[in-house]
């Protein structure tokens, strides 16, 4: 079994639509998407619908996932971070939507090889630690294009630098992240 | 472009903020089911799931958990609203039901009402008869069997009382019959007995006593006859 035995008994109780489960899910993942909301919506009360939106996608959508493949939680990270920032622009009516549609690809996308390591929150961590070790300029595109979905071009008119910088900044950023999820966090 | 010049670019594409050229040339590899894209794929929703470890972590309101679960929960309203609808629906039923035993029950009252009428009418009729000076009594029968009185008046009409009639098959009557000298009986009401086998039959207004021979009693389909159809039962002379 990849993913850990309570995440794989978690799936398996969402999958036989057991309310436990979404007990469970909320009590492993609730907190980390709820800040991730607030931190992209910076409203409270947005944040907390969203939250319920998100879990009862989840619910909706609760058969697709596979107890064995540890991708529920990289799965809900995503969707959340997807739903924040179309709440944004939607609230913002600033531009149409480029985001991939991530929330209607197949879950199988979010699944980790044996090789890997299977919890999503240990990634996580892993991120947080990395986070510690970026160069200010680095980690400010980096949150620029996550948390405001922001390309390129529109950091570098933002930060009035130029897009090969900006590009390069971006690239150091992303490389620091994937060797961290890569590592478990190790150096 | 070749896939090692995309490998940067995968986490930039699932964020959406890739400029659109380069977006639509790995879209273009997802379309063709690329392999190496796809495997490239999975990596990168790894590490963009992980990054939302940048966002300072916060602990939810506490009421949001049970708001969470409550919203997948059967809703209490649909079940109000189904208790809401089966009661309406026995409510109805009832009122039906009532309706329908109301106006049975003012169709019994109203028949009630016109039997009791119509016992008072011949009561009083009957009272009148036996009241005139002119009546005439006969007695007919024996101790055992159909015995009784017929009173007679000829302003009055007729009253045929007595008792030990035999008990009728719910489909049949008593027919009362004035047989005249010459020419046809004479219908004179239809009757039944009571369960000890009692009976009383008014024929009110005047009659031509002097025409009338005899009356006679036949059993007739529960309508009545225009004319006896079986053999008298009780023929009583009053010539």
């Amino acid at each position: 079994m990849i993913s850990d035995r309570s995440e794989a008994e978690l799936v398996e109780k969402l999958r036989n639509g057991d309310p436990d489960g979404l007990a469970a899910a909320y009590d492993r993942y609730g907190r980390v998407v709820y800040s991730l909301f607030l931190r992209i919506t910076h409203d409270q009360s947005a944040a907390e619908d969203l939250v319920q939106e998100l879990f009862l996608r989840l619910w909706n959508r609760r058969r697709e996932f596979d107890a064995t493949r540890g991708a529920l939680g990289a799965w809900l990270l995503s969707i959340a971070r997807n739903m924040a920032i179309d709440h944004l622009r939607s609230a913002q009516a600033r531009f149409q939507s480029k985001l991939r549609p991530i929330d209607q690809t197949d879950t199988l996308r979010f699944s980790y090889k044996p090789s890997e390591p299977a919890n999503v929150m240990d990634n996580v961590k892993a991120v947080q630690d990395a986070l510690a070790e970026l160069k200010p300029n680095h980690r400010k595109v980096l949150e620029l294009a996550y948390f405001e979905g922001y390309s390129q071009s529109e950091i570098a008119a933002r930060l009035e630098e130029p897009l090969g910088t900006v590009k390069s900044w971006m690239r150091a950023a992303l490389e620091r992240v994937r060797t961290a999820v890569k590592g478990g966090g190790n150096k | 472009m070749t896939h090692p010049e995309m490998n940067e670019l995968y986490e930039l594409y699932l964020l959406g903020t890739l400029e659109p050229e380069l977006a639509s040339e790995i879209d273009s590899h997802v379309v063709d089911r690329c392999e190496y894209c796809g495997e490239r794929l999975r990596e990168a929703a790894l590490v963009v799931a992980a990054m939302s470890g940048m966002a300072e972590q916060v602990d939810p309101p506490k009421h949001l958990r049970e708001r969470v679960l409550a919203s997948v929960r059967p809703r209490k309203q649909s079940t109000s609203w189904i208790y809401a609808v089966g009661g309406l629906v026995a409510a109805c039923v009832i009122l039906f039901a009532y309706t329908l035993w109301s106006a049975n029950t003012a169709r019994s009252l109203r028949e009630e009402i016109s039997a009791l009428s119509q016992e008072r009418d011949q009561l009083r009729s009957a009272v009148e008869v036996l009241s005139r000076p002119d009546t005439r009594m006969v007695q007919f029968g024996k101790q055992n069997a159909a015995n009784g009185r017929v009173f007679l008046s000829s302003n009055g009409g007729v009253v045929f009382a007595g008792s030990q009639l035999p008990q009728l098959a719910s489909d049949k009557t008593f027919q009362l019959w004035l047989i005249p000298g010459k020419g046809a009986p004479r219908s004179a009401g239809l009757f039944r007995a009571n369960a000890q086998g009692a009976f009383v039959n008014v024929v009110p207004g005047p009659l031509n006593l002097t025409q009338i021979q005899a009356v006679a009693v036949s059993v007739e389909p529960r309508q009545g006859s225009p004319a006896p159809t079986t053999t008298p039962i009780l023929v009583v002379s009053i010539g």
